[in-house]
């Protein structure tokens, strides 16, 4: 097989490109060994500043004082839930929402997507919402974090974009062969959208695994996500003057706060590159054919 | 069938009027009320239901206890829509007081005014007769002439932070502790001397920590977190009424010993806010700073970090300045308990009251939240109290340990708090340095809380448009001043005259007009 040659244009562009590639490598990742690195790390080479990319005096402490803390794997469990059943509530009702809306002919077309729209820039406001989950009788149980938050305008708009861009005859020749519409969406629709569900998907998880404030004010506290206790660790490390007599013991706040980054985000970078290229495909189409 | 219906109904109607006589029935009398209550949880003592002061109070005062525990960070975000709204709401608030949003909640009738109930309150009623508080809880009345909550009580309030410095300098260079604001700057400048490259004095969070307790000495409390939290005006503690502190003499005073400090290098430059935790211990610990004003907590973690040999850190009493030797102000009452309006419909209400009242307020339970049940986690040996080995030698201290272990000493929880049993606690250093400052100036090193003037939501709005901006503009001033981009000798006059444009005399003149009488 004959090799390719390059010229020393060529050679030196992609040099270059690798270089700058490894400068943003380097940018992102200082950052998080940084983080690594201060999570496992001892109190004193901390707070005599010795610690950079690779922990000194190594130990757990930190982690022991996250795992430890009263219902945190519940917590977490309680997250996945959310997480879970969040995103495919979410993506259910969207893709119901959104195929409809995406037919031009459907009588009322234009006047509910602009009610769509309309709610991206107005807000029904924090007591309002309030009132509204309590009335439902959903707060205090834990469809207040499922059911109220499964239609995202954002990401109806997404979808209805891309359900567009699907062509017509296909859907005429299913109608002719006899499916209806709901066979329609689940057969061909659907196995035809991975990209722009898996996106859309992506966003829900992430919005279902860092809501902190919807718990907050509607659920109960064996119901929180561990968002709400890492939050809550992270805020209680920089209390200060409790009053307390001095103790042999101290927390150092970067490695508690540390440690948390490194917990809470885990989960969602494992998850990220798996969905990684139907994240940005369906980015693209989504916007290019809207 | 229908006859098997009605033979049943009868049945069952007979069975429950037998029951309805029956002597046995007495035993739902005597249930444990249920009552669901919000705590504030704090993570560095996160809640456990089995805390042993939580379930023995809960017996004795006769209550089945749920207790909701709320990040401490957000509590007043998930109580305020729940109060506004009357909605999700449990039947006791913890760790409440009446000011701001919930002054206005409780004038509109949102909240129980607990004062109307007196009588079902003895025994918080008794606690504020013994600890002489009753001027301090009056106090806490809102224009309506009445109390909605039922506070924390404190018989002396403690000196919990202060000057730090380090003592194993002071004892190389044979200083003495230092008593007056002139010591203290000796120190600093023997410091600089030799260590050129150091700020002596460091800030803990912001340099607003260091100006609140350092001002009082000074006669004044203006600025970020002062006093009468309008950063504005000062209270005349003799004349018993407000002055515009932001722009008297004594704050001039003030900021030319801050700024003298800063032009010579002694004070850390760093004045942005937040100044991170960590910077701050790590400054201490390798000497880059040897004094700072904080909490008396975090002296142990520095010490035991630092790598100097012989490093020891010291908190020494308020230090005398030209008003004498002053703390920051503290009040003698606290954040406490507080009914939703919702509660009081319920027909249980008075025995409900009654109870909680015993649970936080009664001799009993009040010594258990503070110490725990005799012979678990304390033994009286004639009036001494005496602490477990395992509680005594747990590297978290005596405190933190019945804090975490056992529910006694948490904030939300605790609402009765007597210095000298509190001190049996903490080590013998911080009891001693307490006691001191007990001793110094007649017992009032750390002055009350001023009053609070007791507007009506109009005036309560009036007072705070005038305070925002004034707040805002003494703020960057200080700084100015401090860092010397303005002159006290010659800038001084055009501030106190921009003060008067944002009527500064006007606010002082209505909350003067408003104090209690």
């Amino acid at each position: 097989m004959k090799r390719r040659s390059i010229g020393a244009g060529n050679l030196l562009f992609d040099v270059f490109v690798y270089l700058v590639m490894f400068f943003v490598l380097f940018c992102c990742l200082v950052p998080f060994l940084y983080m690594l690195a201060v999570s496992f790390s001892g109190r004193k080479p901390l707070v005599n500043g010795e610690v950079f990319l690779w922990p000194k005096e190594f130990t757990l402490d930190s982690y022991k004082q996250i795992f430890t803390y009263p219902n945190f794997f519940r917590a977490y469990g309680n997250t996945f839930l959310y997480a879970i059943a969040g995103t495919a509530i979410a993506l259910v009702m969207t893709s119901l929402m959104a195929y409809p809306l995406s037919k031009k002919n459907l009588w009322g077309n234009r006047f509910f997507t602009k009610m769509v729209v309309v709610t991206m820039f107005f807000s029904g406001g924090l007591i309002p919402n309030y009132l509204l989950i309590n009335t439902l009788r959903l707060a205090g149980t834990r469809f207040a974090i499922l059911i109220p938050f499964a239609i995202n305008s954002f990401n109806l708009i997404i979808l209805i974009n891309f359900f567009r861009s699907i062509p017509e005859e296909i859907e005429e020749a299913a109608l002719i062969d006899g499916l209806g519409y709901f066979s329609i969406l689940w057969r061909i629709v659907m196995p035809l959208s991975t990209a722009a569900v898996a996106t859309i998907g992506l966003y829900y998880a992430v919005f279902f695994w860092n809501d902190w404030f919807n718990s907050l004010l509607y659920l109960r506290s064996d119901q929180y996500p561990v968002m709400m206790i890492l939050r809550n660790i992270v805020n209680g490390t920089m209390v200060i003057g409790t009053g307390e007599g001095a103790s042999e013991k101290t927390t150092i706040a970067i490695s508690i706060k540390s440690a948390v980054i490194i917990t809470s985000t885990v989960p969602i970078v494992v998850v990220y590159p798996f969905l990684q290229r139907f994240f940005v495909k369906g980015i693209t189409i989504g916007g290019v054919k809207g | 069938m229908k006859r098997f219906l009605k033979t049943c109904l009868l049945l069952v109607l007979m069975a429950a009027m037998a029951l309805g006589l029956c002597p046995g029935t007495v035993v739902a009398e005597d249930a444990p009320i249920e009552v669901s209550i919000w705590y504030s949880d704090n993570p560095t003592l996160p809640f456990m239901d089995s805390w042993l002061a939580l379930n023995t109070t809960a017996e004795i005062a006769g209550l089945d206890v749920t207790v909701e525990a709320i990040p401490s960070t957000d509590f007043a975000t998930r109580v305020s829509p729940a109060l506004n709204t009357g909605m999700n709401l449990p039947d006791v608030i913890l760790y409440q007081n009446t000011q701001g949003e919930n002054a206005s909640l409780a004038l509109n009738g949102r909240i129980v005014p607990i004062s109307d109930y007196s009588e079902w309150t003895p025994h918080f009623n008794a606690m504020v007769e013994k600890l002489g508080l009753q001027e301090e809880v009056d106090q806490l009345k809102l224009q309506d002439g009445k109390r909605y909550f039922m506070p924390q009580l404190f018989d002396k309030p403690f000196y919990d932070g202060g000057l730090i410095m380090r003592q194993d300098y002071l004892e190389q260079k044979g200083f003495d502790a230092p008593k007056t604001f002139d010591d203290l700057y000796e120190i600093l400048k023997a410091y600089k001397e030799d260590y050129p490259d150091s700020y002596p004095l460091t800030h803990l969070v912001a340099p607003y920590v260091t100006y609140r307790m350092t001002m009082p000495s000074w006669g004044v409390s203006f600025g970020k977190s002062s006093s009468s939290g309008t950063g504005a005006l000062s209270y005349d503690y003799e004349k018993g009424e407000y002055f515009t502190g932001a722009i008297s003499d004594q704050a001039r005073e003030y900021l030319r010993f801050i700024h003298k400090l800063y032009a010579e290098g002694l004070l850390d430059p760093e004045q942005a806010a937040p100044i991170d935790n960590d910077t701050w211990a790590t400054k201490m610990a390798t000497g880059a700073s040897m004094a700072t004003y904080a909490y008396y907590d975090q002296i142990g973690g520095v010490e035991h970090a630092s790598e100097i040999e012989g490093f020891k850190l010291q908190m020494y009493p308020s230090l005398e300045g030209p008003a004498g030797a002053h703390h920051q102000p503290k009040s003698k009452t606290g954040k406490g308990i507080l009914f939703p309006i919702e509660t009081a419909s319920r027909p249980d209400f008075e025995q409900l009251v009654r109870a909680i009242d015993e649970m936080f307020f009664s001799e009993e339970c009040s010594t258990i939240w503070c110490l725990g049940v005799e012979g678990v986690t304390y033994t009286m040996d004639g009036d001494t109290i005496v602490y477990p080995e395992e509680i005594t030698s747990s590297p978290d201290g005596i405190y933190k340990t019945l804090q975490v272990k056992y529910g006694c000493g948490a904030d939300p929880l605790q609402l009765v708090w007597i210095n000298e049993r509190e001190m049996t606690k903490y080590d013998e250093n911080y009891a001693q340095i307490n006691k001191t400052v007990a001793a110094m100036e007649g017992g009032n090193v750390i002055q009350s809380i001023p009053p609070t003037p007791l507007f009506d939501d109009w005036t309560a709005e009036d007072a705070n448009s005038l305070q925002t901006p004034l707040a805002d503009s003494i703020w960057i001033w200080m700084d100015a001043f401090v860092t010397g981009a303005k002159s006290l000798e010659t800038d001084w006059d055009e501030y106190v005259n921009e003060m008067k444009a944002l009527q500064i005399d006007e606010l002082c003149a209505l909350y003067n007009e408003h104090l209690p009488k």
